[in-house]
């Protein structure tokens, strides 16, 4: 990817940021997050077409093959409104899916008359992403496959290649399982899927991105209900004073602030160093630094803010229950602190043999 | 009445042989270890098994139907109907209002009310918290004034667990608005079926109607429905907190919670991972020393010595160390924590209901931020 200028990259984030407005709503209601859970497909289809529409389906890529060639500052300034709007929606993994097929996206997924979403994982619990294809065919099972309950093409990834597959091939089951926040997840078990397998180059790289994008958006959710959380603190009376005004609270409070900051400072400094050109080696440490700092955020703020609640916080009807579950649901994808951990670890062994 | 062997004459070993092979021949085809409470519908039969052998309330004096044990024995019965995974009934009325109803109540309020708890004819519910009171209950606004006779209720209850099971509910309310908070609270007990009593249901984050706000619009109750003196209501509502934080400490949840961490480390394939065992291993003696501190408040529970407000130590570990567990739970279970149904339909294996069922045990029955206050004040001495 080309290195685009300081004030590009700004410009270019200012506008996507502005865009996304059109889908999260600036008074902050959640109304439309709460209408799409718990039935269905578990996703609005509304908000897949306006992703498209807004271009966001379109920003890692690039250029010359029909996208917009936009960096990872510009994807995790859109990823992180996303996650303080609690977007209901699949976007990030049809940004993926784009990413990895570039030209060869389909047209219905690049206009937004269909949902593509991204099967890469091998299993629970690890980065795997190498199988599911065996001599020429699709094989095998893909976890964590969100928007599957209704998608209309998945981009699944395998060791051989990439490949467009519509949701009605033969020899696909499509399972899928309700999540906490009202979603589902799917499972894709293949059994001899005929597909053509396109060479692809850059799988390890999108899902660092992936991984960094996503961190970006339990930064967003983190933020928005630690911003709840304080509201709640200053107007919240009890023993004629706010509760925000309780010594022990405002610690926890501080405390929050600062992991925040800290996985801000994280998420943006990985994402221009991923702009701007960073070696192997640093990007898979980066994405996984993020990824932990961002997911262990996302349930501290979970875990304080309905404390800090009360009986309020145990309640469906307050909001903050929302991000509570949202947090629960996403926090550990894209590996949790185990996953990241180990894979710091491995690094450290690399860096001491250099 | 029932006449029941002296349970407390018996060895804790044989006593316990007792209560294992009472659970085991009679409790009723309904869930075992559920994670959140069963409605009155579905627990019904438990209660009323419980009612028919004179077991439902534990505690109460033998002359009054109930089984009479010491806080030790009754210490043995928990334990055992917990190991089982009995579900909890609705016990508001045998574990908490029963006991007052014993220390307040007239002569004609015992003969009334006692009998309908213990044969399952009233469910009770509590109705402490309002929007405005939670952690600072003295701060209720429910009024209720004397007009004619009766009582005229006029405010509001909420977060009232199972108050949608009750037929009856008993109140703090406001009874003198010109004295110091906790001066001018009554303790009324009024049907839920009486004109102006309406309630709504409020989701929880299982997104199970497990309690409900209780409005009182012009409701009207007998001036004889209030338990002790007017204005005398706060020295009843705070009288059974010792005893029962007692019980709120026993580490049973954070042991059974252990052992299901240990099933889904199995799943995920980390129960012989270093890092896993470090941090399980840590947890375990948590458990094991939080045991050994509630055995001391038990011993203390037996040799029938009063229970101070150190006793609030207890409630924070356990309900602390029981959240701490749920954590783990949860990054150990990787991306299948998200999942809203038990994974392979096994519901030791699911995380997200252990941590959801773990959040409400740091707010409820005092809150950790103001046990520690407690804590900090009347342990420690610390200044205002
Ligand atoms: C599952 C559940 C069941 C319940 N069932 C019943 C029931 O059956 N009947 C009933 O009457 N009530 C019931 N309650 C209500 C319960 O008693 C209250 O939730 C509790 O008293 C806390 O009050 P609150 O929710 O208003 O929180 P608040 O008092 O508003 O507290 C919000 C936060 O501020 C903190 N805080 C408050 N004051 C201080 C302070 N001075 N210093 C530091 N921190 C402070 C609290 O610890 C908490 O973290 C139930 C609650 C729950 C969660």
């Amino acid at each position: 990817m080309s290195e685009p200028d300081t004030e590009d990259w700004q410009e270019n984030a200012r506008m996507i940021v502005d865009s996304a407005r059109a889908v999260v709503p600036a008074d902050g209601t959640l109304s439309r997050v709460r209408k799409a859970r718990f039935h269905g497909s578990g996703f609005d289809r509304e908000v897949m077409r306006q992703a498209a529409d807004l271009g966001w389906i379109l920003m890692r890529v690039e250029e010359d093959a029909g996208g917009l060639g936009l960096g990872m500052r510009e994807t995790c300034a859109l990823m992180e409104v996303l996650g303080g709007g609690l977007v209901p929606g699949p976007i990030l993994s049809s940004l993926m899916a784009a990413a990895l097929l570039q030209d060869a996206l389909p047209e219905a997924a690049l206009t937004g008359v269909a949902v593509i979403v991204t099967a890469w994982q091998d299993r629970i619990g690890a980065q795997d992403w190498c199988g599911g294809a065996s001599g020429g065919r699709l094989q095998g099972r893909k976890y964590n496959v969100p928007g599957a309950a209704d998608a209309d093409f998945f981009a699944v990834v395998t060791g051989d290649g990439v490949a467009v597959v519509p949701r009605g091939a033969e020899g696909l089951t499509v399972t899928s399982e309700e999540t906490l926040d009202g979603g589902r997840t799917g499972l894709l078990t293949f059994d001899g899927v005929e597909a053509e397998l396109l060479p692809c180059e850059r799988v390890e790289q999108v899902l660092q991105d992936a991984r960094l994008a996503h961190s970006a958006y339990l930064l967003g959710l983190s933020e928005r209900a630690l911003t709840i959380t304080l509201d709640y603190l200053r107007v919240r009376k009890q023993f004629d004073k706010p509760i925000g005004s309780f010594q022990s609270l405002q610690h926890r409070a501080t405390e929050m602030k600062i992991r925040l900051e800290l996985a801000r400072a994280a998420i943006s400094a990985t994402a221009r160093r991923f702009d701007t050109g960073a070696d192997e080696r640093t990007r898979s440490r980066d994405a996984a630094r993020c990824k932990l700092r961002a997911g262990k955020l996302a349930m501290l703020v979970a875990r304080e803010a309905v404390q800090m609640h009360g009986a309020m916080g145990i309640t469906d009807e307050a909001d903050i229950g929302l991000f509570v579950r949202k947090a629960m649901s996403e926090a550990n994808l894209f590996g949790g602190p185990r996953q990241q951990r180990a894979s710091l670890a491995a690094l450290l062994d690399q860096e001491d043999a250099a | 009445m029932i006449s029941l062997p002296d349970y407390n004459a018996m060895n804790d070993a044989d006593f316990r042989h007792t209560v294992r092979s009472f659970v085991e021949e009679n409790y009723p085809d309904i869930p075992r270890h559920a994670l959140s409470r069963l409605h009155w519908e579905e627990v019904k039969p438990w209660y009323l098994i419980l009612s028919k052998h004179g077991w439902i309330c534990p505690t109460w004096p033998r002359e009054h139907g109930g089984m009479g044990l010491t806080a030790g024995k009754h210490l043995i019965l928990i334990e055992e109907f917990e190991r089982y995974g009995c579900a909890r009934v609705n016990d508001i009325g045998p574990v908490m209002l029963g006991p007052l109803f014993l220390k307040y109540g007239t002569g004609a309020q015992k003969a009334f009310f006692l009998p309908k708890i213990l044969s399952g004819e009233h469910i009770w519910a509590q109705g402490y918290s309002e929007p405005g009171a939670g952690s600072d209950l003295a701060a209720v606004r429910c009024e209720a004034v004397l007009d004619g006779g009766e009582w005229v209720i006029n405010g509001q209850k909420t977060w009232t667990t199972l108050g949608m099971d009750a037929n009856w509910i008993f109140i703090l309310v406001r009874t003198d608005k010109t004295v110091r908070k906790q001066a001018g609270i009554s303790f009324l007990l009024v049907p839920m079926d009486a004109p102006g009593v309406t309630i709504r249901n409020i989701e929880n984050l299982e997104l199970e109607a497990e309690f409900c706000e209780v409005f009182f619009d012009d409701v009207r109750v007998p001036a004889d429905h209030i338990l002790g003196e007017i204005n005398q209501g706060w020295t009843a509502a705070k009288a059974l907190l010792g005893h029962e934080r007692v019980f709120i400490g026993a580490p049973r949840l954070s042991a059974s919670a252990m052992s299901r961490l240990k099933r889904i480390a199995l799943r995920a394939g980390v129960w012989d991972d270093p890092v896993f065992r470090d941090r399980y291993v840590a947890l375990h003696c948590d458990v094991l020393d939080l045991t050994d501190l509630f055995e001391i408040y038990v011993d203390k529970l037996r040799g029938g010595e009063d229970i101070g407000a150190d006793v609030a130590m207890l409630k924070i570990f356990q309900s602390e160390l029981y959240q701490r567990i749920s954590e783990l739970m949860m990054e150990v279970a990787e991306e299948d924590s998200g999942l809203r149904h038990p994974p392979e339909g096994d519901r030791q294996l699911h995380a997200a209901a252990t941590y959801l069922s773990a959040r409400p045990t740091t707010i409820f029955g005092g809150s950790t931020e103001i046990m520690r206050n407690v804590l900090a004040k009347a342990v420690l001495n610390l200044p205002s």
